[in-house]
């Protein structure tokens, strides 16, 4: 299953600065979950943390925590960051993040700025089919239910074993289902298979 | 798009205000054997009265809040019992509450959704739930009595058997990854019939289901593994 999200954490003991912030966020059209810590340390020992594609925080919780800047660092080295500035900071704190929100910043700028560090391609606004078995896919997905193995499969179809390999695993990712039993059911649902 | 913020607990947090942020730890509290109606207690307070190191309990606290801090470095093979006390309720909640309400909730909606996918449903819970409940029969009597002689140093008893942590870590099947397929299966493929409030609950039953196994999957790994395994390598 396809998360067309953009995960964003505010790190901010502010209040007004995480709620105007998540405020913004939450209006424009684009698909965000957000989470809000008070400490860097919050984020770190957070059990999803994994999912998140952007830390927002401010270049005075960097300063002040660099030890915990560096374990996220380096547990999330994919993570994009962007400052939220409210005062003076010298040039080289800044050019830690990759992007910054100046606090008089216009909500559509705000966006903007999010979209220039991480852009999630999704096509769920385009009456999204990703998601419906190609034909091959469901020839696979008989012969799996008929019980045949990878190779067998592969036989039959005159396709390679990894072809089949690679076809079980979009049936998986498409469906959400891994199950032989479980994709029995979800094939008479879709009218695969039927059952006399 | 919704905003994620819960609790970050700590040892000087009184007890009353974390359910009201998260009323699922309620759950926990039933899993410590302990009474949820604590009145001005601090968590400091109620561990120390029930002789619960204050480490595990924040940290299965914060679990439940989502964050994970769970590491067995931080804590002593004497917390192995009250490990494994939470472990053992949690299955008993399980067993004879949790799965039969679900159970329930399908055997309802088979009969006013009388369709082959309702029945083939059926089916498969009835198989998984069988798959559970051996599991879970076998950490309750083998596994743990297992880990407790280890604890006691009952060497005549570890050479013996030839099992270990290890075995266990091997044993741990993915009871989690089916309990998504049902909702994956009852949220995104099935049609609705006239069933629709009655699967609503059991959607929920099953996510419910879904964020406690994963609570308990992370202790199992995260703190008891590590602990047994400790003890073992000091004595083997």
């Amino acid at each position: 299953m396809k998360d067309c999200n953009i995960h964003i954490a505010i790190v901010d003991p502010s209040h007004i600065i995480s709620e105007g912030l998540s405020n913004i966020l939450l209006k424009s059209d684009h698909h965000f979950q957000i989470y809000k810590f008070d400490t860097l340390e919050e984020v770190l020992s957070f059990r999803e943390n994994d999912k998140i594609n952007i830390v927002i925080t401010s270049p005075s919780t960097l300063l002040s925590n660099e030890k915990d800047y560096k374990s996220v660092k380096k547990t999330l080295p994919k993570v994009k960051w962007v400052g939220i500035v409210y005062s003076f900071f010298d040039k080289k704190t800044i050019e830690q993040f990759d992007n910054v929100i100046e606090i008089s910043e216009s909500p559509p700028n705000i966006n903007k700025i999010i979209y220039s560090v991480y852009e999630k391609k999704c096509d769920c606004k385009k009456g999204n089919k990703s998601n419906e078995l190609s034909e091959r896919e469901k020839d696979v997905l008989i012969e799996l239910i008929n019980g045949l193995s990878n190779k067998e499969i592969a036989n039959k179809l005159f396709i390679s074993t990894h072809t089949v390999a690679s076809h079980r695993k979009n049936i998986v990712s498409k469906t959400g289902i891994k199950s032989l039993s479980g994709l029995t059911i979800y094939a008479i649902t879709q009218k695969i298979i039927s059952i006399e | 798009m919704y905003i994620t913020k819960k609790m970050y607990i700590k040892p000087d947090m009184k007890l009353s205000d974390f359910f009201f942020d998260n009323p699922y730890l309620l759950l926990m509290m039933e899993h410590f054997n302990l009474n949820f109606v604590t009145h001005e207690k601090t968590i400091e307070d109620l561990c120390n009265e029930h002789s619960i190191n204050t480490n595990i309990f924040v940290d299965i606290a914060n679990l439940y809040n989502g964050f994970n801090e769970i590491s067995a470095e931080k804590y002593q093979k004497n917390d192995i019992p009250t490990l494994i006390n939470f472990l053992k309720n949690s299955h008993d909640y399980y067993k004879e509450e949790k799965y039969p309400e679900i159970r329930d909730l399908i055997c309802k909606i088979s009969t006013i959704n009388e369709t082959a996918e309702i029945k083939l449903i059926k089916t498969f819970f009835e198989e998984y739930f069988n798959e559970v409940v051996e599991h879970l029969d076998y950490e309750d009597k083998v596994a743990f009595p297992y880990f407790i002689d280890i604890l006691n140093k009952k060497e005549s008893i570890i050479k013996q058997a030839d099992y270990s942590a290890k075995v266990y870590c091997d044993h741990h099947t993915d009871i989690e990854s089916k309990l998504m397929e049902l909702n994956n299966l009852l949220l995104r493929h099935i049609p609705l019939g006239k069933d629709s409030s009655l699967r609503r609950k059991l959607i929920l039953s099953l996510f419910e289901m879904e964020y406690e196994l994963k609570i308990h999957y992370l202790l199992e790994e995260n703190a008891l593994i590590p602990l047994v395994s400790n003890i073992e390598k000091n004595i083997k």
